[in-house]
């Protein structure tokens, strides 16, 4: 995680951590483990197959992003929809699952920053999330399920004259 | 009992129904809507007894179907089912006329919770 402004109020690094894995346990149970995952700052995700984001306006401004591996997403969306082993998601199920991961997240986030704010309907990406270019990153956490890569981040607008 | 779930997300759907049943509360008839102008619609020609919402849905929000049953004068048992499950988001919930508001992520404890409340 690196916290690029000082000035913004941003969520801590452990709270959006609890709320990931509340997320992560609700969906997934058993084998919801998350394991940190060590990547130096400022490295683009490696493995980005899928990503989703949901921006929160109002009282606190910020996007939520969440960047999944491939199979991450494929077996994420197989236990979600309760499919059986063999059946393969298909890539609207798998969007749809993504964008379902992120409005969690991304509620969950609201929840814990000042309000009243309205969080917006998922965006979803096969690739890597887009962002503005008037957005810093805040939090960033890293972290592997089952020995593949899960990025949650979240970004704020970027303070002062542009 | 008939149960409108409201979701634009056909795999919240999905968690939804297999979520009631673990709670102890399968075997209800389910009917499903992609938004809250569908589930508008649905109430009145399915006339379920329980419409379980989400907050955030293209074409028509939750906030804005609750409102528009009521000023219909609809008085089904409406309940959110969301992310967002702050206070502000809680009152906002009870003072458009909701039952209960779930905040996702869930477990069945908070469905059955919620649920014994409205039936």
């Amino acid at each position: 995680m690196s916290a690029v402004l000082p000035t913004a109020e941003v969520p801590a690094a452990d709270d959006l951590l609890a709320v990931t894995e509340d997320v992560w346990l609700a969906l997934l149970g058993d084998e919801a483990v998350l394991l940190p995952r060590a990547v130096p700052a400022g490295s683009p995700f490696d493995a980005a197959a899928w990503s989703a984001a949901t921006t929160i306006s109002g009282g606190w401004q910020g996007v939520v992003t969440v960047e999944l591996d491939e199979s991450v997403a494929r077996r994420l969306t197989t236990r979600m929809l309760a499919l059986p082993e063999a059946e393969e998601a298909s890539d609207s199920d798998i969007a749809d699952a993504v964008g379902e991961l992120v409005n969690m997240v991304g509620g969950n986030v609201k929840s814990l920053m000042p309000g009243p704010s309205a969080l917006s309907l998922p965006a979803v990406a096969a690739g890597r999330a887009a962002f503005a270019s008037d957005a810093a990153l805040a939090c960033r956490l890293d972290l592997a399920w089952q020995g593949d890569p899960v990025r949650v981040s979240v970004h704020v607008p970027q303070e002062g004259p542009r | 009992m008939k149960i409108l779930i409201a979701d634009d997300s056909r795999v919240m759907r999905q968690i939804v129904i297999r979520t009631l049943r673990q709670a102890g509360h399968g075997g209800h008839d389910i009917v499903e809507a992609e938004n809250g102008r569908q589930a508008l619609e649905l109430v009145r020609t399915e006339a379920p007894d329980l419409v379980l919402s989400d907050w955030n849905m293209p074409e028509m929000n939750g906030i804005d179907c609750l409102s528009a049953l009521r000023a219909s004068g609809s008085q089904v048992a409406f309940g959110f089912v969301t992310s967002e499950g702050s206070e502000e988001m809680r009152e906002r919930a009870a003072s458009a006329g909701a039952a209960f508001l779930i905040a996702k992520p869930f477990t069945p404890e908070a469905f059955d919770d919620a649920l014994r409340s409205v039936i």
